[in-house]
């Protein structure tokens, strides 16, 4: 069916979106290495420890688990890729994964998407859009992530 | 000056645009370093909607801004499941059009679908009025609740998570990330979105209304 020839209704009305805060995560990382690719600068830090802490995750970062693998475009933009496994204060495990961009001042706004089980603690998360900024520190060793539900 | 100037103080290119931009800045309060990430080519953009500022109670955590970039209606062509190991959807792009105060156009037709499996996995063309094809990707997440939760407060999840049941409030919530060429859309190639999906019949379509992550 071609829709082009259905009357269209009058939709085009906007919807909200919301932001309610949900967790602050610290991570630590080693020192950044680069290596030049087609594609830009690869950035990789190997993720060395970090926590979350908020009213609905407490977690630690579960060891060797995954990093920070970055692209530094050709127009100078870093694309912010992070992924790694948390340690919930329950035992259960949680994925996240994070993708955005790096602002020149060492803020980042990304986009992250956590799993979980299904029938554990954390479930909500799942069916979860989280907008996130971020805050590197001046030696890039360390960044604050900071986590809203798009509600 | 350049969007990648991160030290500019955002009332002050509010304060450019004159009366207007001063009451946006002082109702936003945007001291907080969220707001240095401020672009002047939003200045150049001309008066935009005001921005929502969102904190925590801790005034140590980051807080972090909202403003309507754009919206776009996508009407579907046609929809099916493939019975892959994880089940594949398939939802088609038909038509579209794009409306708001930083890009306006159409959905260019049959340029893409949702190859969904459980949750969003869009691949289709945006084709502002300027002729660029701009590139989009979504994923995004979707959950039945009560009710739309008062701000602060944790949604209810309905004990019948069936998304086409009447009544309840269905939260869809979707990320893209856009190619666009080098060019007066080159923001959106370093801008993060979030999107309210809001799903209607007759025709089959959705209304995505983009925001700017600021």
């Amino acid at each position: 069916m071609n829709p082009s020839q259905n009357p269209i209704p009058d939709t085009k009305v906007n919807g909200d979106v919301r932001l309610d805060f949900a967790f602050e995560l610290r991570a630590r990382y080693e020192t950044p290495r680069l290596q030049h690719t087609p594609k830009g600068h690869f950035r990789y830090q190997d993720l060395v420890s970090g926590a979350v802490t908020g009213a609905r995750l407490t977690a630690k970062v579960y060891p060797n688990s995954g990093g920070q693998y970055d692209t530094v475009r050709v127009d100078q933009v870093r694309e912010v890729d992070a992924h790694f496994i948390l340690n919930a204060e329950n035992g259960e495990r949680l994925y996240v994964e994070h993708f955005g961009y790096r602002a020149s001042a060492g803020y980042y706004r990304v986009i992250a998407f956590l799993d979980a089980d299904t029938k554990g603690a954390y479930d909500w998360v799942n069916d979860t859009t989280f907008v996130v900024t971020a805050q590197e520190s001046p030696d890039e060793r360390e960044v604050v992530f900071t986590y809203y539900v798009a509600n | 000056m350049s969007d990648t100037n991160g030290t500019m103080d955002r009332r002050s290119v509010l304060a450019g645009l004159g009366g207007v931009g001063l009451i946006a800045g002082g109702a936003l309060g945007l001291t907080t370093p969220t707001a240095r990430g401020a672009s002047a080519e939003r200045a150049a953009a001309g008066t935009l909607p005001e921005a929502a500022q969102y904190g925590a109670a801790d005034p140590h955590i980051a807080t972090i801004g909202l403003r309507w970039a754009f919206t776009a209606r996508v009407i579907f062509a046609d929809r099916f499941n493939i019975a892959a190991p994880v089940q594949r959807g398939y939802t088609s792009v038909g038509i579209g059009e794009i409306w708001g105060p930083r890009l306006q156009g159409r959905v260019l037709p049959h340029s893409g679908a949702d190859y969904y499996k459980n949750t969003f996995n869009t691949y289709y063309l945006f084709e502002p009025a300027d002729g660029a094809l701009i590139f989009i990707h979504n994923r995004g997440t979707k959950r039945r609740f009560v009710a739309q939760p008062e701000p602060g407060a944790q949604p209810v999840p309905d004990a019948n998570p069936d998304l086409q049941a009447p009544g309840g409030w269905v939260r869809f919530r979707v990320a893209p990330t856009f190619i666009a060429p080098v060019g007066p859309h080159d923001w959106m190639n370093r801008t993060v979105f979030v999107a309210n999906a809001t799903k209607h019949q007759n025709p089959d379509h959705t209304v995505f209304t983009y925001y700017e992550v600021l």
